[in-house]
Formats: structure tokens, sequence, C-alpha cells
């Protein structure tokens, strides 16, 4: 029951936040100089066709009229037109979501646990070698930027060892797994990426809960080893740990941005990359809206599994 | 010798702390003469075409070879210091100051003033940190400035918050209450008796933002936004060598070993700042 309400007051939460990104994403296009009528036109427009276009596009009328027509509209699932191509923005939205949500779900899949063996690994025995060599990985993969991670794995598999292919271009409605070689490299540096943060924070906690009363006594009494961790460390450790992968999707969405366009995979990140160099604004407006909504209800899964991982409040 | 009297099993943690500092002191050390003066080091323009020497691999007179317009890479890396750490470091003292002012007073004074503060911090951080980024450049324009604005703006929602959170817990301590019966203003309070408390904090989460500002900066760049050719960005770099990778790998490894090493040296001195400082955890800076 206690749970129910969590979740529901989660979800009302979430409604806020949203409202709150869409009138920020619509106060930061709208209100900063270099507006979309000279984004249609280029710099050398006259003030006459800038007030013209301004008129076409509806520009000329009240702010909070405004966003409410494309809050309206958005929820309805049109997002207006690409200025690059003048087609509507939702068709083309539909393909590349599947195809970023594929790649960042198979990141979490893989990455998540890895991540917490790792950190576990390494805490068995703090300032062991094992550790030593974990943390010097996880420094270097916090580090570096995806694209260098990337570049790195391009120079190593697909052209010194020719094994894989460098590049995962393909059309947007193509299925991704029809390639799943295309699939490894892309996967691979956003997992490097993810692991460095997860594992150290894992670390700590299992440093600090291996280090609390019952974890001793339970060695004291003859526990195997093993045991302790699996059955008596863990299961305290995994809610605080999914809570802060929670918080760590918002950096996995950055990550996608830079790793579709370093390997021309056609999903969300590419197309806003695209769309930012024809400052094609209602493509930047829609797709920020849909990678906060992702981020939110990534943040609300989260947080919603920690809970029903913790036995005090699933009851 | 005082170091034969430790206990032997000591002596390798040290060892390696040492290490890491040394080579954190180092290399940030080297970034910043770079940042100060790459340009002047520089043997060749990092600007000008040099049609004859086009696409050579590394040599004597080039030693990290030359880009498609015959540009020397070594050099271009030299100078790229300055246009890659410069925005990375003014952006992480923005984003800390205004942090900083905004947790203080938001901090200090329960109710509406911390809720209105706090929930526009929560409503910029529902962004991710390089959409947001990404999403202000291009509307201000590519230029330095604006991207020192658009990392600054994700970074302070985040200082703010730790800031906020420390400064709660002070501002029920006695010296506050002790300076407020005395008559003082609130700026004194916020400034004088808090603002020196939370000061280690603060340094260490600098430290932390250089690093990220470094990762947000480069990465930007790598995506086109901000900064224009023929600035020898290190991101930028990158993004034009890319497509000469099989070819020329050179135009791609030295920029992408410059940005490791530059923000290598930040985490290893950051780290090393936090255990002097003797703070908790809270790596969180990405």
């Amino acid at each position: 029951m206690q749970a129910l309400g969590f979740i529901l007051r989660r979800v009302a939460l979430l409604a806020v936040v949203l409202l709150a990104v869409s009138v920020l994403t619509f106060a930061i296009v709208n209100v900063l100089p270099g507006d979309v009528a000279t984004a249609v036109l280029g710099d050398m427009a006259t003030p006459e066709q800038v007030t013209a276009v301004r008129a076409a596009l509806g520009l000329d009328q009240p702010l909070a009229e405004r966003y409410l027509r494309w809050l309206w509209a958005a929820l309805q699932g049109d997002f207006g037109r690409s200025l690059q191509h003048g087609q509507a923005i939702a068709p083309m939205l539909s393909g590349r979501l599947g195809n970023s949500a594929i790649l960042g779900l198979i990141t979490l899949g893989i990455a998540a646990p890895l991540a917490v063996a790792l950190g576990v690994v390494a805490a068995l025995k703090p300032g062991g070698w094992l550790d030593k060599v974990i943390g010097a990985i996880a420094v270097g993969a916090y580090a570096l930027p995806e694209y260098v991670i990337g570049l790195l794995f391009i120079l190593a598999f697909s052209i010194w060892l020719p094994l894989l292919p460098g590049s995962s271009l393909m059309d947007p409605n193509e299925n991704p797994f029809s390639r799943p070689e295309a699939l490894v490299l892309p996967i691979a540096v956003l997992i490097t990426g993810m692991l460095a943060f997860i594992s150290q924070i894992t670390r700590a906690s299992m440093i600090q809960v291996m280090g609390s009363a019952y974890v001793r006594t339970a060695i004291l009494k003859g526990v195997p080893r093993w045991r302790v961790v699996m059955k008596h460390a863990l299961p305290n450790l995994l809610p605080p740990t999914i809570a802060e992968i929670g918080m760590y999707f918002g950096y996995v969405i950055g990550g996608l941005v830079v790793v579709e366009t370093l390997f021309s995979y056609s999903g969300l990140g590419q197309m806003v990359t695209n769309a930012v160099s024809y400052r094609d604004v209602p493509v930047i407006q829609a797709v920020v809206l849909l990678v906060a909504a992702a981020y939110g209800i990534g943040n609300l899964i989260a947080d919603v599994a920690a809970l029903l991982m913790n036995p005090r409040l699933r009851s | 010798m005082s170091a034969t009297t430790l206990p032997a099993r000591r002596a390798p943690i040290r060892l390696r702390v040492g290490f890491g500092e040394a080579a954190g002191f180092l290399l940030v050390g080297a970034m910043l003469l770079l940042m100060a003066m790459g340009e002047w080091i520089a043997p060749h323009s990092a600007t000008a075409f040099n049609p004859m020497h086009t696409l050579e691999a590394p040599s004597f007179s080039f030693p990290f070879g030359t880009d498609e317009f015959g540009r020397d890479v070594f050099s271009r890396v030299l100078a790229g210091a300055r246009p890659t750490l410069l925005l990375a470091i003014s952006a992480a003292a923005l984003g800390v100051v205004l942090g900083t002012v905004t947790g203080l007073t938001a901090g200090y004074r329960p109710g509406a003033v911390d809720e209105t503060i706090m929930r526009v911090m929560d409503a910029l951080m529902s962004f991710p940190g390089l959409i947001l980024a990404m999403l202000v450049v291009v509307m201000l324009g590519p230029a330095a400035i604006n991207v020192v604005t658009a990392i600054a703006l994700v970074f302070w929602p985040r200082s703010a918050r730790l800031v906020r959170a420390v400064v709660v817990d002070l501002a029920q301590r006695e010296f506050i209450e002790a300076a407020r019966s005395r008559g003082e203003t609130s700026r004194f309070i916020l400034f004088r008796e808090l603002l020196p408390n939370v000061l280690p904090i603060i340094v260490v989460d600098f430290s932390l933002r250089v690093t990220s500002g470094i990762l947000l900066a480069a990465s930007l760049a790598y995506l086109g936004i901000g900064v224009t050719p023929p600035t020898p960005a290190w991101g930028l770099m990158v993004r034009d060598g890319q497509q000469f990778i099989e070819i020329a790998p050179w135009l791609v490894v030295w920029p992408c070993l410059a940005i490791a090493l530059a923000s290598i040296g930040t985490v290893l001195l950051g780290e090393r700042l936090r255990h002097k400082l003797a703070l908790p955890g809270g790596g969180r800076a990405r």
C-alpha cells in the first residue's frame, strides 16, 4: 500500500517535471536571441522577409498562446515540420526512437550488472591488485569522452584488426538487428563509459556494507564468504545502487548522442546533431522534449525498481 | 630515516597515492602552461594552410604529422589547449559561483525562497547535461562565450544543490544563531559566516566541474557545436580528422591523447584534493 502511494506520487511528480521541461525547452528556443524565422531565412534576410515568415509561422502571436498551442499539438504527437526536410517530424522520430532505445537498453542490460559485479569484486579486497586494476580502468573510462574511446575501438577492432564495421550507417527504418555486428562497437563504447561510475559507487557502498556489524557477524558465524556477499550484503546494496543508476541515465543519453554521431547510427542522437548543424529548430525542440521525457521515465523506473527491491517498503 | 619505522604494509599505498598526485600536478601544470602560451611554443602556425605538405605522416619537422590542409598537427594540438581548457575552466568557475550564491541563499532561507529556487534548479536538472548545453549553444549561436554560458548552466543546479544541502545543516548551528542575535545582516551571515564553511566543498566541486567541463566542451566541439573552424579546439580536430582515420590516424590520435591527458590530470588532482580536504565521495561530476 505504502509502495503504491509512493509510485503514484512519483508519477505525479514526473508529470510536473515534464511540464517544467516543456516550458523550459520552449523558453530557451523562443526567448533566447536567434529565432526560427532567422533560422529559415539565414543572416542575409531583410526585415520585411523576417516579418513575413514570422507571421506565416505564427511567431507574431503572444508567447503563452504559442506555448499552449505547441504543447497541445505535441501531446497529440504533432511536432510540426522540419525546416530542413519540409516533412512532418513525428514520423521521422518513431524509427529513430526505437533504434536509440535498442542501443540504450542493451547497454544498460549488460553494463549495469557487469559494473555492479566489478564493484563487488573490487570491494572484496580493497587495495588489492584487482581493485587497483578495476580502479585504473574506471578512472580512464571516466576521464575519456565517448568518442575518444570509440575512435580507439575503431582503430583497434576495425582498422588494425578488421573484425568489426567501424560505421553503423543505415536507413532509419532498417532493423538494427539485421546487422548485429554493426551494434557491437557502439554498445561496447557505451558500456565502457558506464562501467566507470557504477562500479566505483558499488565498490564504495560494498566496502561500507562489508564493514557493518551484521556482515561481520555472518562472517564470524562461519557463513561462506560468497554467501555473505550474495545473500547478506548484495540485497542491501542493490536498491541505492539502482537509484544511482537511474540518476546516471542522463549521461547515457549524452553518450548516445555522441556515439550515434560517431558511428553514423540512425538514432535520435544523430538526428539532433544533424538538426543542429542546419539549425532545424522544430526538430531540436521535439528531440529534446522526447529525450527529457525518456530521462524522466527512466529515473522513475529506477526509483520504482529500487523500491520494489527494498523489503522494508515492499509489504 | 623515518620511512623505515612505517608499517611495511602501508608503503605501497602511499607510493600509489604519491604517484597519482605527482602525475596529476604534472599534467595539470603542463596543461595550464599550454593554455597560457601554447600558441607561442608551437613551431608552426596552427591555422595557415601549407599545400606542399598535406596528410604527411609524423616526421622530424612535423612530429605529429600534418592534416589535409598541410597544417602541423603538433602546433594545432599545442594551440588547441586554450580553446578547450579555458572554456572548461571558465564554465566551471561560472557554474560553481552561480551555484554557490544560489545554494547559500536557498539553504539559508527555508520556505518560499528555497522552494522557488530549488524547483527551478530541478527543472534545469531534468535535462541530460549535454542536451541542455547543445540546445543553449544552438539558440545563442556559435561563440566561445555561449559555450561557457551553456556549460555553466548545466553545472549551476548541480552545484547549487550540493551547497544548499550543506548550508541547510549549517544554518541550524549555534554560530549562525549567535551572528543573528548580534544583529548581523543576511549578507554578512551568508558570505562571512556560511561561505568559509562551505569553501572546501566548493573547491572540490570546482575541480570535478573542470573535468566534466573539459569532457562537455570537447564533446560539443566534436559534435560541431559552438566552435567553428579553423579554431584548433581538440574536439573539432577529432571531428575533422575522423574521415581520414584509415590513412592518417595521427589526425585523431594526438588530439584524443591531449583530451585524455587533460581530463585524467584533473581527475587525479581532484581526487587528491578530495582526500586532503577529507570529504566523503560523490564523484558524480559528468
